[in-house]
């Protein structure tokens, strides 16, 4: 939160629309993403009702497991799903890059494409992660074996939702965060939860404004709540009668396809939401940095994607030096993905210039070929002077970069009211005099920020082998357990 | 208004559509009335389009399977009827017990089920019988007193011809029933060899799940459980329980047979009749016999306490 | 616990205009604690009105129903784990905290053959008592509990059991979420721990005003729940001295509820007539998102607070952000620059102004993205791979 965004709101409350908080989409979009909805049974940790899901938004699937406290029913469902999302990952996989050997000579590969999953929501996200550990350790052979393909799904999904995580990740999105990335509302964060009444002052329907339709969207008889929770009223009035009534005839098929009609009925208008949100946010343009933080999901796609085969299924919980590494990548991931999202972006850009990280303005006097000569060789040291409104705080002495070419760097030398001056230090060219065009000239409106992407190095870790025994030692192998195999799904 | 079946199925549909939203509505507003007779409604016109769309009705059709199968339960319920199957049940396992015990025990040893409905509403049937003709019939299925108010225990049945100590329930008493039970249950299966026997399995394991020594190391090679193991599990922790738990039951049932009437002896008494407490004197448990509060309790309903919600 | 607090429960009994009162248990105790300064949460709680009845009245009826399968699977757990004498429950303490395998005892403090609270209360206190001086029983199961809430004496009734071990009591509560390879919903975790507290607290108060030292209550409580997809329970010990802390400082700051009723208009009464808009209006609130998860009168409040263009209606945060200016309206002014503002907002004013000019700039110099014609977001007309009658039927 910052004033920025809370006076977008207010604009957003004044106009009875949202107003935008982001220029360019800071997120990458598949051409072909898989949309799922799923929903689950009130009350029950991991038991799912249905999923509705698919790449093309005319011919949506929809699984429905009939009964859901029923064993069997259950793992036929998770078997369906599982094949439809495999299906999804081995097609979005696309051709294999051969990247250059890395430092200690071993091949790299990289495919050129991954897979994507769009969820309504957070909660879809916790759904689909206990999912993914509900089913990844099912045994395929033995009394209790499962579909061969119910693990595959419990990894994926787990991998999904690891990846989920990672800021700037985008191979699982969910779609009210992704837009509250881009838009603010005239409600608070709460309200923003409920995808319909987000998307109700976004993009409200015709001859609506934004808090008519988010009211509308309130209501959940007419506009049915994204999931995974069903409403109450809906569970109490409509699917447990239903579910009541196929127990009752021992399963019979016209039962099950009441229980379908109803699902459907609470699906359906979020199916129509979601592709209706990813159409909006594909008309954002892609921002400068989304390619760079694709191809680290692709990285991890593909690397996940060929260990596959030969690796156990994820951890239920992470070792020490596992847990360690997991927590500092994340930091570095969150720091480069804010610097990432400003430099690609006025308007996050913006935030840093409030904070007084950053400044802009006009330039006002430029020495473009001035020399330090104090040194035993002459340096060229340009000196630019910058008028601007912005409220610095930055101390001299304090290093900067340019907004829009992050390669030219700059010291602040003094600030005198609303002058600053810089001392241009690298990224003109390696001779005594700047590449043309490169120092900014007077007249020339620019912005210049103290804070950089990519700011931390990696962090030295030990082996998992070598985990000290501070940490607990080396954890033990993965070995499968009947106990996982047997673990009630109930 | 309700859906005749000549209306074509997307009226029918808009219809249901709007049952439906009227029902929930209705049901979220607190407006119960309306609420069931739309429900009414809605389940009406469901059938009309089922008829409509799906063709023919179902039930007419043919049997499915869960009503063959209510068929059969019903003819073993016409045989025996429910108050004899909770009787044959709890004279198994003698001691006060919980209808969803009674219910396990029934279906492990014996033919048919109990249906759980009829059993929330079995001791206020009894309780009328009684008091319409006080030992018309050699038995009723009747409360469980607990020890120190002689009121109705929640949810326990027992047998009238039983000792009013068995009946009686003190602190140790859910402990020393659940494992006299366990014994009694393991002996019968040992007895009738249905030992292996899924239903008794089940029964067993719900037993030796939570009595140290019954499962450890003696599991069988299939997995099973051992009836002689759960026995003699039981049989040690019971030990430790019997002698205190004997006394509280004979103390609670002196009293009881001095200060209660017949009805209020099988069915509770509650506090009207409950006699000052010698052991902790004027402690605040002994107004509650002689204060205003004390005029309720005798003909109420036991089964109502225990009708409680979750919050 | 003097008796004025009965003189005063008359006092206030007025407000609810002839309606009757409304139980107090924990989770709405909790919910007191979550927005003590508001007065008209304050004075409705107090005088035991049902908001619930009034925000329904109101035409706001909270959407706090719960689905019977949320409600079927609490009770079946709790039945499981409570039946037979907790049988599954004591061999988690046997197992977890090494119980003594003669500590068996189990009370229902509910079986006293009628439904009066004082009796239930009376019961609980002996047995506390006996407890507490000998040693005697272990498992107290439905504990009727007493609290002071604003100077108004509330039951609580509480579906836990209270454990003695060694002398120590410990709140058990029953819950039936998952808890999955050892962690469960911080959110879930949370408000169990909350109620626990409200429930230790009681409980101490009992204890101190049975004689003893109310320590002998832990702000260790054993949380129940089921183990990852399975109906196993698990326990999971929980210290609840930080929600403690909260609950004892909120409630000792609630505002007295005699206090607010002396600055109430004469013949204020929340009855449910046509009268009720105005009445419920002549008391203010505070209203602020977080009331939605716990207040039933959120969404009358919401919309009240929204005509009236409060910052409030935004969030905390948002609120934070601005400095504390709680009027849409003027925040927007200061904004643009057309009002001159107050000395204490000079700084906030400054602020605004600067994020105005910088969103303008960054917004002028980005082209507006096309937005895409809902044309785009055909409706559903093709013929899903499942179901394919279904979707037509109900789409």
């Amino acid at each position: 939160m910052s004033t920025l965004t809370a006076l977008a709101q207010l604009e957003a409350i004044a106009s009875g629309r949202a107003q935008p908080v982001a220029t360019v989409r800071h997120c990458h979009l598949s051409e072909t993403p898989l949309v799922m909805i799923p929903l689950k049974l009130a009350g029950e940790a991991a038991a799912p009702l249905a999923t509705m899901l698919g790449t093309d938004r005319n011919a949506p699937t929809l699984l429905v497991v009939p009964q859901p406290r029923n064993r069997d029913l259950r793992f036929g469902y998770a078997a369906e799903l599982a094949k439809a999302v495999v299906e999804h990952v081995e097609a979005e996989r696309g051709a294999t890059e051969t990247l250059e050997p890395s430092k200690d000579g071993e091949e790299r590969f990289r495919y050129e494409r991954a897979p994507q999953i769009i969820v309504p929501n957070r909660g879809s996200v916790g759904f689909l992660r206990l999912l993914g550990r509900s089913t990844r350790f099912r045994s395929t052979e033995g009394p209790w074996a499962v579909d061969p393909a119910v693990p595959m799904l419990g990894r994926w999904l787990t991998w999904f939702a690891d990846r989920n995580d990672r800021p700037g990740s985008s191979v699982l999105l969910t779609l009210t965060e992704t837009l509250r990335l881009h838009w603010a509302t005239g409600q608070s964060s709460l309200e923003d939860g409920n995808l319909a009444a987000l998307m109700g002052w976004i993009d409200p329907p015709e001859g609506m404004d934004g808090p008519s339709a988010a009211a509308r969207a309130e209501d959940p008889v007419v506009s049915p709540p994204a999931g995974p929770a069903t409403d109450p009223t809906f569970d109490n009035e409509v699917l447990a009668p239903a579910i009541a009534a196929f127990d009752e005839s021992g399963g019979e098929p016209r039962a099950e396809e009441r229980i379908r009609a109803a699902v459907a009925s609470q699906l359906i208008p979020t199916w129509d939401l979601a592709w209706r949100a990813l159409d909006l946010l594909r008309a954002l343009p892609e921002g400068a940095s989304v390619p760079k933080r694709w191809e680290r999901d692709r990285d991890s796609f593909t690397y996940f994607h060929r260990e596959f085969a030969e690796s156990p299924p994820q951890a239920k919980l992470d070792d020490a030096v596992r847990a360690a590494r997991r927590l500092h990548d994340l930091e570095r991931s969150q720091e480069s993905y804010e610097a990432q999202r400003a430099f690609d972006d006025p308007l996050v850009m913006a935030e840093q210039r409030l904070a007084g990280q950053a400044f802009g303005g006009m330039v006002t006097e430029s020495e473009p070929t001035r020399l330090d000569e104090s040194g035993k060789r002459p340096k060229l040291r340009p000196y630019v002077r910058i008028r601007t409104e912005d409220p610095v705080r930055l101390d001299e002495g304090a290093t900067v970069v340019n907004a829009a070419r992050p390669g030219l760097k700059g010291r602040v030398v003094e600030i005198d009211g609303q002058d600053v001056l810089l001392e241009l230090t690298g990224g003109m060219g390696r001779k005594q005099t700047p590449e043309p065009g490169v120092v900014p000239e007077p007249g020339q409106r620019v912005v210049f920020t103290s804070r950089t992407a990519d700011s931390w190095g990696a962090s030295k870790f030990p082996e998992r082998e070598d985990t000290p025994w501070t940490h607990g030692g080396p954890p033990a192998e993965y070995e499968p357990a009947d106990e996982d195999a047997t673990e009630v799904w109930s | 208004m309700s859906g005749s079946p000549g209306s074509s199925p997307d009226v029918l549909e808009e219809r249901i559509a709007e049952l439906r939203a009227a029902v929930r509505r209705a049901a979220a507003g607190g407006d119960r009335e309306a609420a069931r007779s739309l429900r009414t409604e809605l389940r009406r016109a469901e059938q009309a389009w089922d008829e409509a769309v799906l063709g023919g009705d179902p039930v007419m059709d043919s049997p499915t399977p869960a009503q063959a199968r209510r068929d059969v339960g019903g003819v073993a319920r016409g045989l025996v009827p429910v108050r004899e199957q909770v009787h044959q049940a709890l004279t198994l396992l003698g001691v006060p017990a919980a209808p969803k015990l009674i219910g396990a025990v029934h279906g492990a040893f014996f033919p048919g089920e109990i249906p759980a409905t009829r059993l929330t509403s079995l001791r206020r049937d009894e309780e009328r019988s009684f008091r319409s003709a006080p030992y018309a019939r050699p038995y009723y299925l009747c409360a469980a007193l607990t020890a120190d108010l002689l009121a109705p225990a929640r949810g326990l049945l027992t047998v009238s011809t039983w000792p009013l100590r068995q009946r009686i329930v003190g602190p140790l008493s859910a402990r020393v029933d659940f494992l006299t039970a366990a014994i009694r249950v393991a002996e019968r299966a040992k007895g009738t060899d249905t030992g292996r026997d899924a239903g008794v399995q089940r029964l067993l394991w719900r037993f030796a799940a939570t009595i140290p020594g019954a499962t450890g190391g003696t599991v069988g090679t299939d997995g099973a459980v051992e009836p002689a193991v759960v026995a003699e599990a039981a049989r040690a922790e019971l030990a430790v329980h019997r002698d205190a738990d004997g006394r509280d039951r004979a103390a609670a049932a002196r009293r009881a047979a001095d200060a209660l009437d017949d009805a209020s002896l099988l069915f509770g008494g509650g506090l009207r009749v409950l006699p000052r407490r010698t052991a902790t004197g004027d402690g605040p448990g002994a107004g509650l016999g002689t204060g205003d509060n004390t005029t309720t309790g005798a003909g109420e309903s036991p089964g109502d306490t225990t009708n409680r919600r979750r919050r | 616990m003097s008796r004025d607090d009965d003189h005063t429960a008359t006092d206030l009994s007025h407000l609810r205009g002839g309606e009757t009162a409304r139980n107090h248990d924990a989770r709405t105790i909790a919910a007191l604690t979550a927005n003590p300064g508001c007065a008209r949460r304050g004075v409705m709680d107090a005088a035991a009105v049902d908001k619930d009845a009034v925000a329904r009245h109101l035409g706001f009826g909270a959407p706090f129903g719960q689905s019977q399968f949320a409600i079927t699977r609490g009770n079946a757990f709790e039945a499981q784990v409570k039946a037979d004498g907790c049988a599954e429950l004591l061999a988690l303490l046997r197992d977890g905290l090494g119980l003594d395998i003669p500590e068996v005892a189990y009370d229902d403090l509910e079986s006293v053959g009628t439904e009066s609270r004082e009796v239930r209360h009376t019961r609980t206190r002996h047995l506390m008592a006996r407890a507490l001086e000998s040693g005697e029983g272990t498992m107290f199961d439905h504990p009727l509990l007493r609290l002071d809430i604003a100077g108004q004496r509330a039951y609580l009734e509480p579906d836990v059991i209270a454990f003695q071990l060694g002398g120590r009591f410990h709140v058990v509560e029953v819950k039936s979420f998952a808890v999955v390879d050892g962690q469960a919903e911080p959110e879930q975790v949370a408000a169990a721990a909350r109620q626990s507290a409200v429930y230790v607290l009681a409980l101490r108060e009992l204890v101190a005003d049975l004689g003893h030292d109310p320590e002998r209550v832990s702000h260790e409580v054993f949380l129940v729940c089921p183990e990852n997809f399975s109906n196993r329970p698990t326990a999971t010990p929980v210290d609840v001295r930080p929600q403690l802390a909260v609950v004892r400082r909120q409630l000792a700051r609630l505002t007295r509820a005699e206090d607010i009723a002396r600055d109430m208009p004469d013949g204020l009464t929340f009855a449910l007539d046509d009268a009720l808009p105005e009445a419920v209006r002549s008391v203010e609130a505070r209203y602020a998102p977080e009331c939605m998860s716990s207040c039933e009168m959120a969404l009358f409040c919401r919309d009240e607070a929204r005509a009236c263009g409060a910052t409030g209606t935004l969030g905390r945060s948002v609120r934070d952000e601005l400095g504390g200016v709680d009027s849409v309206v003027t925040a927007l002014d200061l904004a643009r620059g057309v009002r001159e503002p107050s000395e204490d907002m000079a700084e906030t004013a400054e602020q605004l102004r600067v994020a105005a000019r910088l969103r303008h700039e960054a917004l002028a110099a980005a082209p507006a993205p096309a937005v895409p014609a809902r044309d785009a977001a055909a409706p559903l007309v093709g013929v899903p791979a499942h179901g394919a009658g279904v979707l037509e039927r109900t789409a």
